[in-house]
This record gives C-alpha cells, sequence and structure tokens, in this order.
C-alpha cells in the first residue's frame, strides 16, 4: 500500500436506484403482519420492533433495497430517514443484492491467530473473487468478518447469518460448497466443552446431529 | 503472587456441570432448576431487598468487561413506582474479540439466564426483561426461544410467576452485527429502534435507560451466577476463587494451545497454569511469546510478565493488564506482533460508531499507521505518532471503545517495540519512548 493518506474516493450510493422488488411482491402477508404485531407489543413503542421487522423483510427480499426499507418504515409508522438510518448501522443488514450464499469468514483476532486468513484467501482462489464479491453465477459471496464469538474453535465461518461452521480445513471449505451447490445448507453444528469431553465422554446435548470438538485443526503452513 | 483458585483440580463445574441434555427444561428441573426462584417467591426467608443483599454479600462481580459489583449496581435503582416502568436488560451481544462464554451458557444451561434474569427482575420490581443477542447467534435465538416458550408453558416466566403475585416478561432482542451493541447505553438505543449511538453519561442506566426509564444491564454470566447465590447461600460464592473477585469463572482459551475452548473454574487462576496443565499446553510445544488475557481492549502480556500472575482484576492490574471478559489468546513464538496489531486496529475501526471525532479518526490513523508500518512502509517516528495518538484518544470521547481502541496500540508497542522498530525504515533520529517499558 502506497500513499495511504489519499483515501480513495468513495462514490456515494444512488439514493433513488430503480426498485427491484416489483411492486405487487412488495406487502407483508397477513401471518407476517400477525407476527409483527407480537413483536410490537414487546416493547413500549413500535420502534422497538423495528430490528426483527428488518431481518424479516431481508429474509424475504433477500436484501433491503430502498422500496423494503420503506415497506418497513410504513408498517411501524415510522420515518423512512429513521429506518434507514438502523439498516445502515448494523453490518448484518444487506444494503445491497448478495450471492445465495454468503460466507463470512473471521479473520479477526483469534481467527486470525488460527489461520483466518488461509481460510479466506483459500476461498478466495477456489471461487474466484475477492473478499467482498460475487460469483458470477450469483451463488457465493465471500466476505472478511469481524469476531463472531467461536474464537474457541478457530478458524470460522457463517453462512449467509446463519449456522456457523467451526474449526474450518481446507477439505472442510471443499466438501461445504459442494454441499451448497446441491441446495444443502449446513447443520447447526454443536460445540463440545473440553471439560464435557473429560467428564462426559463427549457433548453434553443428546439432540444435534453434528458436533466438532474444539482441538485445534493443524493449521496451515503459513502460520508456521 | 500465586494461584488464588485452591484445589482447582477437583473443582465441580456449576455453572455448566457435566449433566447431559442440561439445556432442556426437564432435565434443568430435575437438577435443582428454578428452585431458588421458587424459594424467593414463595418462602418468608425472601424479599426483594434480601435478594439483591445476598447478591452484594457474595461479591459478584460483573462478567461484562468492566467488573462492577453486581449486588451494588441493582441498588441504584429508584425505588418501584408503579406508574413508571422499568426494565432490566441482559447483555448477550459478546462481540469483544476473543470472548466466546455467553454463547456457550446460552447453548447448554438457558434456564440458568432466564432464572437469574427472574430473580433479578423480582429484586428490582420489573415488569420487563429485554435479553440482547448478538444478531450472529441466530442458532441460539432459536434455541433460547424454544426454551423460553416452555418456560413460559410451565408458568416459570409471564403472568404470576409460580402463584405468586410476580410477574415478568423476558423479551428476546435480535441484534444485527455490531460490535458497540454491547456498550450498554448503545444497546439501549438499539433496543429502542434507534442507530445504536452510545450516550453520554451520566445520567446512568438506573436514572435514565430504555426509554429513559430506569433500567439495569447485566452480562449473561452475570445473571447465570444469581441462582446458586441464593440457592447455596453468599457464603459458598464468596469462598470460590480469589476473595476480590469471587466465584466460578467461565475462561475462553484460544490461540494457540492444543485445548483450545470455554473452562469452568475457581476465579483467580494462574495465567501458566491455564495454559499448561488446563488448555493442553502450546501447540506444536512451540514457546509462549504473549497473552491478551480478556479480550482484544486489554494490554497483552509478554510471556515473562505472566509468572505468578492470576486471572483477578488486582493481580491483572499490577502484571499491566485487566481481566476484561476472561477471554484469552494465547500466542506463540511465530506471532508476528506487528499483524497482530494490524488486525486489531482494523477491528476498531470498523466497529467506530463515528459520533466522536478521536475515535472515528483516530482509529482509522491507527489502523493507517499500523498498516504502513506492517507493510514496511513505516518511519521510526511513526511510533511515536502512534502512542501520541493513543493519549489523544484515551478519556476524550463518549464511550469506552476509543479506550479500547487505544490501550493495545499503546501497550503492544511499548512491549514489543523492537518488533515494530524491525519493520520501519531506519531512522538517524532517536526516538523518545523507551523501549520494552513495562
Ligand atoms: C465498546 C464496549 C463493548 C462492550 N461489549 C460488551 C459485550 O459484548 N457484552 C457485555 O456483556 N458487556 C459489554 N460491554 C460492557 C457493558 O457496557 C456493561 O458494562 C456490561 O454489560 C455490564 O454488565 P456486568 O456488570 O454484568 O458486567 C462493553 C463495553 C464497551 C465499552
Ligand atoms: S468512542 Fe467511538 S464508539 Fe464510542 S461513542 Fe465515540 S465514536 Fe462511538
Ligand atoms: S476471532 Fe474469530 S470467532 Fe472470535
Amino acid at each position: 500500500m502506497t500513499d495511504f493518506i489519499k483515501n480513495p474516493v468513495v462514490p456515494l450510493p444512488d439514493r433513488m436506484p430503480d426498485p427491484v422488488v416489483a411492486k405487487d411482491d412488495l406487502f407483508f402477508t397477513e401471518d407476517e403482519k400477525k407476527q409483527i404485531a407480537t413483536w410490537v407489543s414487546r416493547y413500549p413503542t413500535a420502534d422497538g420492533a423495528v430490528m426483527r421487522v428488518l431481518w424479516l423483510a431481508q429474509e424475504k427480499f433477500g436484501f433491503l433495497p430502498p422500496e423494503a426499507v420503506q415497506l418497513v418504515a410504513d408498517t411501524l409508522d415510522m420515518p423512512y430517514a429513521k429506518v434507514y438510518g438502523v439498516a445502515t448501522f448494523y453490518t448484518q443488514y444487506f444494503k445491497e443484492k448478495k450471492g445465495t450464499y454468503v460466507f463470512d469468514v473471521c479473520t479477526c483476532f483469534s481467527c486470525q491467530m488460527c489461520g483466518g486468513y488461509d481460510m479466506l484467501h483459500y476461498l478466495e482462489d477456489k471461487l474466484s473473487i475477492h473478499a467482498g464479491d460475487t460469483t458470477e453465477d450469483g451463488l457465493f459471496t465471500v466476505q472478511e468478518a469481524e469476531c463472531l464469538g467461536a474464537c474457541g474453535s478457530a478458524p470460522m465461518l457463517q453462512v449467509t447469518n446463519g449456522p456457523y461452521v467451526h474449526n474450518l480445513t481446507r477439505e472442510k471449505i471443499d466438501a461445504l460448497i459442494d454441499a451448497l451447490r446441491e441446495g444443502n445448507m449446513p447443520q447447526f453444528e454443536s460445540v463440545t466443552l473440553p471439560q464435557d469431553e473429560n467428564e462426559l465422554g463427549g457433548n453434553r446435548r443428546t439432540d444435534v446431529a453434528r458436533t466438532t470438538t474444539y482441538t485445534t485443526p493443524p493449521v496451515s503452513e503459513t502460520v508456521k | 503472587m500465586a494461584s488464588k483458585a485452591g484445589d482447582w483440580r477437583n473443582y465441580e463445574r456449576v455453572l455448566l456441570p457435566p449433566v447431559k441434555d442440561l439445556h432442556r427444561l426437564d432435565v434443568f428441573e430435575n437438577h435443582g432448576g428454578y428452585d431458588a426462584l421458587r424459594q424467593a417467591l414463595t418462602t418468608e426467608k425472601w424479599n426483594p431487598s434480601s435478594v439483591t443483599e445476598e447478591v452484594k454479600k457474595s461479591g459478584l462481580r460483573g462478567r461484562g468487561g468492566a467488573g462492577f459489583p453486581t449486588g451494588l449496581k441493582w441498588t441504584f435503582m429508584p425505588p418501584a413506582n408503579p406508574d413508571i416502568p422499568r426494565f432490566i436488560c441482559c447483555n448477550a451481544d459478546e462481540s469483544e474479540p476473543g470472548t466466546f462464554k455467553d454463547r456457550q451458557v446460552m447453548e447448554y444451561n438457558p434456564h440458568r439466564i432466564f432464572e437469574g434474569m427472574i430473580l433479578a427482575g423480582y429484586a428490582m420490581t420489573i415488569k420487563t426483561a429485554y435479553l440482547y443477542v448478538r444478531g450472529e447467534y441466530a442458532d441460539w435465538i432459536t434455541h433460547m426461544e424454544r426454551e423460553l416458550e416452555k418456560a413460559y408453558a410451565k408458568g416459570y416466566v409471564g403472568k404470576n410467576i409460580m402463584g405468586s403475585d410476580f410477574s415478568m416478561d423476558i423479551v428476546i432482542h435480535k441484534g444485527a452485527g455490531a460490535y458497540i451493541c454491547g456498550e450498554e447505553s448503545s444497546l439501549m438505543n438499539s433496543l429502542e429502534g434507534k442507530r445504536a449511538y452510545p450516550r453520554i453519561k451520566p445520567p446512568f442506566p438506573a436514572q435514565k435507560g430504555i426509554w429513559n426509564y430506569p433500567t439495569t444491564i447485566n452480562n449473561v454470566e452475570t445473571f447465570a451466577h444469581v441462582p446458586l447465590i441464593l440457592s447455596r447461600g453468599a457464603d459458598w460464592f464468596s469462598s470460590i476463587g480469589a476473595p476480590s473477585s469471587p466465584g466460578p469463572v467461565l475462561y475462553g482459551i484460544s490461540g494457540h494451545v492444543n485445548r483450545p475452548g470455554v473452562y469452568e473454574y475457581p476465579s483467580g487462576m494462574l495465567i501458566s497454569d491455564l495454559i499448561d496443565h488446563v488448555a493442553g499446553g502450546m501447540r506444536g510445544g512451540k514457546k509462549l511469546k504473549a497473552v491478551v488475557p480478556g479480550g482484544s481492549s486489554v494490554p497483552v502480556l509478554r510471556a515473562d510478565m505472566i509468572d505468578g500472575v492470576a486471572m483477578d482484576p488486582d493481580s491483572l492490574r499490577e502484571a499491566g493488564s485487566m481481566l476484561g471478559t476472561a477471554g484469552m489468546l494465547v500466542m506463540d513464538e511465530d506471532t508476528d506482533m506487528v499483524s497482530f496489531l494490524r488486525r486489531i486496529t482494523r477491528f476498531y475501526h470498523h466497529e467506530s460508531c463515528g459520533q466522536c471525532t478521536p475515535c472515528r479518526e483516530g482509529t482509522g490513523w491507527l489502523e493507517n499507521i499500523v498498516t504502513r508500518i506492517d507493510e514496511g512502509e513505516g518511519n521510526m517516528k511513526d511510533l511515536d505518532l502512534l502512542i501520541d495518538l493513543c493519549s489523544q484518544m484515551e478519556g476524550r470521547t463518549v464511550c469506552a471503545l476509543a479506550d479500547a481502541a487505544a490501550w493495545p496500540v499503546r501497550h503492544t508497542i511499548t512491549r514489543f517495540r523492537e518488533e515494530f522498530e524491525a519493520k520501519c525504515r531506519p531512522s538517524l533520529v532517536a526516538t523518545h519512548v523507551e523501549s520494552a517499558a513495562v
């Protein structure tokens, strides 16, 4: 990196892009409205429910274009600017279209120490994209994430704001991508406590299909 | 200094005891679950102020990072007034890099959290409690919502709990990915449906909290300790571990050790015991280089600084660091401390909310300058510039994120200065900061 002082000029977002959600699709169903009413009832003001409703909108439309934000604002009777402010504050709300599957690869702190960047670069190479980009077929987005609270099973990643994949290795990434191409999301994976391995002979939960131990995988060559 | 954890090898876990499927309500009930709550609500011995007194007496200190005495915090709430709503909030935002203990409690002992929250609610006369969980924990939110529903169905939460006249609701609030929401006043704004900007304090949450009503915020682990303090007594709790910060602690150990993970042991464990005997020693037989004892914002310790240092606030302060969240990162001899620091500065730059100039600009400059050094284009004087920048940030902002960003920079540079100098372009002018100052 040279000349770091010259910050790159960031192009301002187009505030009135053409809508991507067709007018006819832009509504909440009766069931969804009922759900929203339940959320609203749990707070002194309707505003408290805005994060849940934004989540709902994102699950429904894939991301949050201005018209979806407007829909949330109208539903909760909030000013558009306020909802837009919330939507843009949090990293998990997608302001632009992403791939069907979004990999949030943790490269922070403990994951950095345990080869998080090797996993990120492996994914980038494998999918021929840079972190932040989406593959041409629109299937995968790769992003660098901050600590996801699974530092004991580093390196790790999260798939589309959902399941965690712990103790990453190249083989695990290969298998994950193959499975996702078939449309299979990884299942919830429970992480064993080391003390449970000693005292309970493994994981304490009998109701999960997949478990993983904390033992860190052999870390890549670059970490030495 | 010596271990304050006593006979830790024979310690029996209480927060995450070795019980299969403890997260299920029926199993939890069979192992004394909700007993403390039943005692508190239905026997003469307990009333709201005696519950608070017991927690105060136990010496429990907050487990969210700041270590504030919990019982004392509860007494800051103004006297209950039926016309003024008041809230408690459980902080499950857990985003401090290196911290992953709360998630284990949420997965393996969620009812303990609910029970602790209701007891706290009883002590402070609360009707609604919010459980603010970071959005990334989607799977754990689903898990807890399922368990919470069962607790409602059994009458442990909701109207007239266990037939008493005490009613309280628990609402799980899903965040959406912002480290700053862990800061209590930011969390309150986030709950209210605003951008999560921290607020200027005072007023403190107990005076003006969520929607400007009295509010008390505690960490997940803090609440989870409350039921056993009541059922086993404050004396039992205060006899565990280091007297100045007693009780069981969840140590989250990550990095270059053989068996990373969350371990429950008494407070005041020696750092060296945790690395060598608990977490299975250094990976690959490498030598230890550095330890960050409590999450990314606490000062890093060099290997030669941890002799006899215990994981309690006093011992760590003497050693030149802090307990933080007890999420410990262990680094071996091959670690590049410059790129380690570079990644931390990047984190804080990304997570600054942008309200205060010293933080918004400062975190960016820290990242840019450390990056420049890491890329081999830094000058010796940049090191002094960085330290100076830290002084310009510390204590000059609305919340403590700016301090949290500055501390690692200041201490990593002073404690590993040779490494930073080695990456800088050589200089003919002497720099001012002493190398390896402790
Ligand atoms: C930048 C920043 C981030 C924080 N993040 C968290 C967090 O993720 N979880 C948490 O429990 N406390 C966090 N805290 C501490 C809270 O502000 C608050 O002190 C704590 O939740 C109080 O609970 P306790 O008394 O039980 O520790 C953070 C503080 C700051 C300044
Ligand atoms: S210190 Fe930083 S994170 Fe905290 S309020 Fe100021 S700008 Fe926001
Ligand atoms: S550092 Fe990657 S999960 Fe915490």
